[in-house]
């Protein structure tokens, strides 16, 4: 860092609490958990299926392998005929490029379909998390997801902003048995859903340290209120730096060619910059993240976190998926993780980091931590990638990845789901391979693009050929005679390896 | 007075096709005059239910929202807010937007991202006074998708309506961009179909009118006036949208009208679909010109107009 001059960040202290309005919201917007909410699993191990990602042929594609997983791990029996189904997904920050492809989506939506569910895709707003946001709006949203290629087309039903157009579409729901929260507010398009299946793409994460099902509940279905409540905003002192941003009284102010953008990144107006520091009122904060992701972005340290912060919001996230979880009846909700480009960070981030590792595949499963945890174990045991941020913090195979890339391990956020009873951590792991048969084959093979299932697409083009024979009736092909002699040396000499 | 435009469907040719005269109207009328860099610009349209029929074609809209583009180098808005009575068991956002999907309303053929005014359940939205003292409703919550919009297009499919006798700018612009919740208070009661033929009393309808013509005002508020209004004049059906089923139009298909006061507007999109056609008025049991008179006394625009035609 350039030698700035750097003043104290010069507050504007809090004479009391902020004072909201709670009483009359909660009123009118309650929504009272499902009797027979809980995990899939009360005791013992929970199943959790496994599909590596590689492929050699036809059944092992990765989007006929996810769809023998929904199959093999009973998701399908999530909903009934006629349920309305969520299909959680993260719709991507703009520019993001490591987000799940959206065939992977399509292929579970078709079989939602195809088992009589009513699927819809949901994705809730975010807060403003930094100044380019484009999440926090639903239109932005939109169409950041439609750039990704996450449209009604391309899924094949109606791809949808679970808390409305701002975020304010909403319902509060109670969690008692939380650790820290004890209400959250989950998006109404989630929280009316009979049945929900999460499709988790499994990577690093900023704050949770890892991303997976469990931060799709815990962050990805919670509204503005909900992210706010869950960011653990205004608890505690504004001096603790937990429910509010620390700044480190190293903002060297506008000597910072970013202080504009730190100025404008905050939504509420809450800082602003001066000669060689800020002025900082946090009774406007409501920690959105916007300020100091967007100093950290810049490469600066004036705004930042406290390091206790990180597992605080971990479990708090926990807590907050387990107010999702409660939107439902037990087993109505599945979940499969996608260990695909396992990336530092979170797909709410502008960018992509090379990936940790390589690929490792697909988890299924109805118990939210086995799953996680089946994936969290896989994917520490896999090498590390070269050139990653791993690397270079000097991960090795089975180390904790995340908690050596992002600073804590994610396995405390387990534990506390646990705790709470979003599921258990032990699992059984069963590693599906696809046996290749004629059947097998034809299983998964161009169902919704006009093909008849299983049914070979050739025996349709002998019609067309049969009428026009594109390779005959234009013979003879110009080309050169044929020799045997130049046809089995020639290539030789444009051979780079040939001897 | 306040001045219509009107761009009639005569004499089509290779350059007076449908949106050759749209962009015709755009210009003439000064549909986005006001409209500046940056601006988001959210249009209200009429969404058809499954089984009606007549549904509004996507590209007659797409013609305005690449202009509005244009001008505000800003993507517009498409919305509609739920429909409130369930009648498909379907009135949920994602069923409302499929439903949308299926009559061909997209993206890439209305030009805009479409969504859901009020959000997924339809009731997300702020409330904004109705301006008056004398005001039955004293606010309206106005859709999250209009409200936080910098301005209004009301781009309307005029029908018969039950209750308020046409659906155009008037409703549109009011009752139609209200949360669900809103709507529910404006109804007050009241359902928004007849299917057996028997009317509610003339009183519940008076009250229902006012209403909606009060809604008029939180919507107004809430864009700070910047709103302007499009009638299409085109498959003139008994049934609004709403409905899921349609008759057969009952006027010609006239052309379109753009004015920046929807009293006028409404005033004379009646004046010219019931000269074409005299029985409209006996058909939709509604006095629409006392409607159009009360919508003046309150405010709302001029009783009074010229036609402006373009053709």
């Amino acid at each position: 860092m350039a030698d700035y001059k750097c003043e104290p960040t010069k507050w504007v202290e809090m004479s009391q609490p902020v004072d909201g309005g709670r009483d009359t919201y909660q009123t009118k917007s309650w929504h009272p958990p499902k009797e027979n909410w809980g995990p899939f699993t009360t005791s013992g191990t929970a199943p959790v299926w496994f599909a590596e990602a590689n492929a050699t042929n036809w059944t092992e594609s990765m989007i006929c392998k996810a769809k023998d997983l929904f199959y093999e791990a009973k998701l399908n029996e999530c909903f009934d005929k006629g349920d309305e189904v969520a299909i959680k997904i993260h719709y991507g920050e703009w520019n993001r490029t490591a987000i799940l492809r959206p065939e992977y989506i399509a292929a579970i939506v078709e079989e939602v379909k195809a088992c009589g569910g009513n699927p819809y895709v949901v994705n809730d707003t975010t807060l403003s998390y930094h100044i380019f946001n484009s999440m926090a709006y639903s239109h932005y949203q939109k169409a950041g997801a439609t750039r990704h290629g996450y449209t009604d087309a391309t899924f094949g039903c109606p791809v949808v902003v679970a808390d409305g157009f701002a975020g304010e579409d909403d319902y509060r729901v109670d969690i008692p048995d939380g650790l820290i929260l004890k209400e959250t507010y989950i998006g109404r398009a989630v929280a009316e859903a009979d049945a929900m299946i999460v499709l988790a793409h499994a990577r690093g994460h900023a704050i949770t340290m890892y991303g997976g099902a469990l931060k799709q509940l815990g962050i990805g279905c919670q509204s503005k209120r909900g992210k706010y409540i869950t960011h653990l905003a205004h608890w505690g002192d504004p001096h603790d730096a937990i429910g509010w941003p620390k700044f480190t009284d190293q903002c060297p102010g506008k000597a910072c060619k970013f202080h504009q953008m730190c100025d404008d990144s905050c939504p509420r107006g809450a800082h602003h910059v001066v000669e060689h520091g800020k002025v900082w009122d946090p009774s406007k904060c409501r920690l959105c993240y916007s300020c100091q992701v967007t100093c950290i972005f810049s490469g600066m340290t004036g705004i930042t976190f406290e390091e206790n912060y990180f597992p605080n919001a971990m479990i708090a996230h926990a807590d907050a998926a387990l107010g999702a979880l409660k939107c439902f009846e037990k087993g109505k909700v599945g979940y499969i993780n996608h260990a695909i480009d396992v990336v530092p960070e979170c797909d709410c981030f502008p960018w992509a980091g090379l990936a940790i590792c390589a690929d490792v595949g697909l988890f299924a499963g109805k118990d939210l931590v086995a799953v996680e945890m089946a994936t969290l174990d896989a994917i520490d045991k896999m090498a590390i990638s070269p050139g990653s941020v791993a690397e270079e913090k000097g991960c090795k195979p089975g180390d904790d990845k995340f908690q050596m890339v992002n600073g804590f391990s994610p396995r405390i956020t387990m534990a506390a789901a646990e705790k709470i009873g979003l599921g258990g951590q032990k699992y059984e792991l069963i590693n599906y391979e696809p046996v290749l048969s004629p059947e097998s084959a034809a299983r998964w093979q161009v169902r919704g693009a006009g093909g008849e299932k299983g049914k070979a697409t050739t025996l349709r083009l002998r019609e067309t050929f049969h009428r026009n024979d594109l390779a005959t009736e234009v013979q003879p092909f110009r080309r050169t005679d044929y020799n045997k002699e130049w046809v089995f040396s020639e290539w030789k000499k444009y051979d780079p390896f040939s001897k | 007075m306040s001045e219509v435009v009107w761009v009639d469907t005569r004499q089509m040719s290779f350059e007076n096709s449908i949106r050759h005269k749209l962009l015709r109207l755009s210009e003439a009328a000064g549909i986005i005059e006001d409209l500046l860099e940056s601006m988001q610009v959210a249009v209200k349209i009429n969404t058809a239910e499954e089984g009606y029929e007549y549904g509004l074609r996507p590209n007659f809209i797409q013609v305005f929202t690449e202009v509005m583009e244009e001008k505000t180098l800003k993507c517009p808005l498409i919305c509609d807010g739920q429909r409130l009575v369930d009648y498909w068991r379907k009135a949920r956002g994602n069923t409302f937007l499929k439903t949308a999907g299926a009559r061909g309303y997209s993206k890439e053929t209305l030009g805009g991202l479409f969504l859901l005014n009020g959000g997924f359940s339809g009731d997300e939205g702020d409330l904004y006074p109705c301006g008056s003292t004398e005001s039955e409703l004293g606010g309206v919550e106005v859709g999250a998708a209009v409200c936080r919009a910098d301005a209004l297009r009301v781009l309307s499919h005029v029908t018969l309506h039950p209750l308020f006798g046409i659906n155009g700018a008037l409703l549109n612009s009011g009752f139609e961009c209200l949360s669900g919740r809103a709507r529910t208070r404006v109804l007050q009661g009241l359902s928004p179909y007849i299917f057996n033929g028997s009317r509610p009393g003339r009183d519940q309808v008076n009250g229902f009118q006012r209403r909606a013509l009060e809604s008029c005002f939180g919507v107004r508020t809430a864009v700070e006036e910047r709103i302007f209004y499009v009638n299409y004049l085109w498959d003139v059906t008994p049934q609004p949208e709403y409905y899921p089923f349609s008759e057969g139009p009952v006027a010609e298909n006239i052309g379109f009208l753009a004015s920046n006061d929807p009293v006028a507007l409404d005033g004379a999109t009646w004046a010219l679909i019931t000269k074409q056609n005299p029985a409209i008025e006996e058909m939709v049991g509604v006095d629409v010109p006392g409607l159009i008179r009360t919508a003046a006394d309150m405010g709302l625009g001029s009783a009074e107009w010229s036609i402006r035609q373009i053709s």
